[in-house]
């Protein structure tokens, strides 16, 4: 077990945007030999999840958030560092994952969140980005042979995206190949549902158990 | 068990109980007065709204005396993205004349002030001819913009290429210099067009942009107030608050990033706006009447402060109005009845 109060300071921050002591941190934490996998879920999660709730409220603005998502992906890049070093990684959940914004989204903070815990749980995650076209997701999930194909839209106006890559799946008789999951803000379970995706995550965590179900069906 | 049959924010329907009705109103006016730092909904308040909600009619209308003005958002737009073949003329005369507008708005395709200024010659002329075929006041509309002022579409460095790569300096001086040619772009528009007959200038979807965009409407506002001490200005909020992509900016002394629209208006009405309409959001995942008993304790919030006409946007995705090209009549007249009757609106 992580101390508390580290936990609590890293947390902390990483919503101060401190990015240098976000490192120190995670390379103290690991230096010790504790678990990777506890800080980032009860440290940096939290945390970024508390930034994106702050610039959700209008109390926090544009450049402190590309700074904390800056001082996260050190985070996250130390700690997916040491989980391969470990072994840990793939063979956890045998998940391989194409994961994209949608074309004509150029939303990405949450979507890399999501990369990020995915990563962090020992999926084969191929980021393909944002603003990617259905063909692009197509043609990378044919190549890697992925298990998952995670789609996110933050606009209304994009989330039909997602709605034209189950279109696109079941045109190129794919659709029983790939397993689908869908979110971003406007998204909903009962979005998901209508264009026929197999899940609707809620927020990165929720990403993560969705497809250990999907794996465990498999 | 009555239920009542209501929707999501996304437009599915759901049935709620009595009681279920009112735990959303009550988790949606405190979500928007903790939020806001503003007073939540009155018992009173909210057992009006239940009724709104509980009344088996598929439409509703305000109680007599509440009537008040009516106008259509980007009106001779969008008639023409419904496939209804008209001219932009034509389109202001339907909306007053057949669908009882109070006042009307043109507008140019695009809505946005920059590329506006290169075809004044073609829009004074249409202008004043539409003035003289529609009795109602007229606005001319469109949005500050500022995404049109950096690259591809503009000269600045794009804020948003320069933020990922750590420049924040550099994208705080790129919206700075953004906010500039917006106002004189805004203001030489605004000038022609009143000089053209114009009764409105309306600067909308103020703070589309964020913080930088909110402060080229507010200056905006305060030059062609001086400029012309007898012009209409109305301002449209383009969110429930203003998004900090600059964070530092401010007006009179406040800092802009974070303002809710009843901060907004204070500022909008220093500035000489004389038509303020908020924007509320709607969120897809929670019912409507959590959406409308938000959107009524925000905009309460305003038109219990406010020295001017207070002009409430209803439509796809805000006013608790769910998200959708068409919106449906029964959430639609029933966010026009709640947010007329609970907050004494001017107009919609």
């Amino acid at each position: 077990m992580i101390d508390s109060a580290l936990i609590e300071e890293a947390k902390k921050m990483l919503v101060a945007q401190d990015k240098d002591r976000v490192e120190e941190i995670a390379k103290k934490v690991i230096g010790d030999g504790q678990d990777p996998l506890e800080l980032m879920n009860n440290a940096f999660i939290p945390g970024i999840n508390e930034v994106g709730d702050l610039f959700g409220r209008g109390q926090l603005f544009l450049p402190e958030l590309m700074q904390a998502a800056d001082a996260m992906k050190v985070a996250t890049d130390i700690i997916n560092d040491a989980l391969a070093a470990k072994g840990d990684g793939a063979q956890e959940s045998g998940a391989s994952v194409v994961v994209a914004t949608v074309k004509g989204d150029v939303h990405d903070i949450g979507k890399c969140i999501v990369v990020s815990l995915m990563k962090a749980n020992g999926f084969t995650v191929h980021d393909l980005g944002r603003d990617v076209d259905i063909d692009t997701i197509l043609e990378k999930a044919v190549e890697v042979n992925a298990d998952v194909i995670g789609t996110s839209a933050l606009l209304t106006t994009t989330m039909n995206q997602q709605k034209t890559l189950e279109e696109a799946l079941k045109s190129a008789g794919l659709k029983d190949r790939f397993r689908t999951v869908v979110g971003g803000a406007p998204v909903t379970p009962r979005w998901a549902a209508r264009i026929g995706a197999d899940a609707y995550a809620e927020d990165a965590h929720d990403g993560v158990v969705k497809i250990r179900e999907m794996m465990a069906q498999k | 068990m009555t239920k009542i049959l209501t929707r999501y924010g996304d437009g599915s329907a759901v049935e709620l109980t009595e009681s279920e009705l009112m735990e959303d109103l009550i988790a949606g006016t405190e979500d928007a007065a903790e939020r806001g730092n503003i007073p939540a909904m009155t018992q009173d308040e909210m057992d009006h709204l239940a009724d709104i909600f509980k009344c088996t009619h598929r439409v509703v209308g305000v109680d007599p005396g509440y009537e008040c003005v009516l106008s259509y958002d980007g009106a001779p737009i969008k008639m023409l993205r419904t496939n209804v073949t008209s001219d932009r003329i034509t389109a202001l005369q339907i909306y007053e004349k057949l669908m009882g507008a109070d006042t009307l708005e043109m507008g140019f395709v695009d809505y946005s002030y920059k590329p506006i200024k290169p075809i004044l010659t073609f829009e004074e002329p249409l202008m004043e001819q539409a003035l003289l075929t529609t009795t109602a006041p007229i606005m001319y509309g469109a949005q500050p913009n500022l995404g049109r002022y950096s690259q591809p579409d503009g000269p600045f460095p794009n804020p948003a290429e320069l933020m990922p790569m750590g420049k924040i300096k550099e994208a705080q001086e790129s919206y700075e210099l953004a906010v500039d040619e917006a106002v004189k772009d805004m203001v030489d528009v605004a000038s022609s067009m009143y000089e053209s007959g114009v009764d409105c200038i309306l600067l909308d979807t103020v703070g589309a942009a964020g913080d930088a965009d909110a402060l080229a409407g507010l200056r905006t506002a305060e030059i062609l107030r001086e400029k012309y001490p007898d012009i209409g200005i109305e301002m449209g909020m383009a969110g429930e608050f203003v998004l900090g992509m600059h964070g530092a900016l401010e007006y009179e002394g406040v800092r802009l990033a974070g303002l809710y629209n009843h901060q907004m208006l204070e500022l909008a009405q220093k500035a000489g706006v004389n038509i303020f309409g908020t924007v509320m959001n709607t969120s897809t995942t929670e019912s409507t009447p959590w959406n409308l008993a938000r959107a009524v304790t925000f905009t309460k919030a305003c038109s219990d402060i406010a020295d001017i006409p207070i002009h409430a946007n209803i439509g796809m995705g805000v006013g608790g109005v769910t998200v959708h090209d068409h919106t449906p009549i029964d959430v639609t007249s029933r966010a026009s009845k709640a947010l007329v009757e609970l907050c004494n609106l001017d107009g919609l």
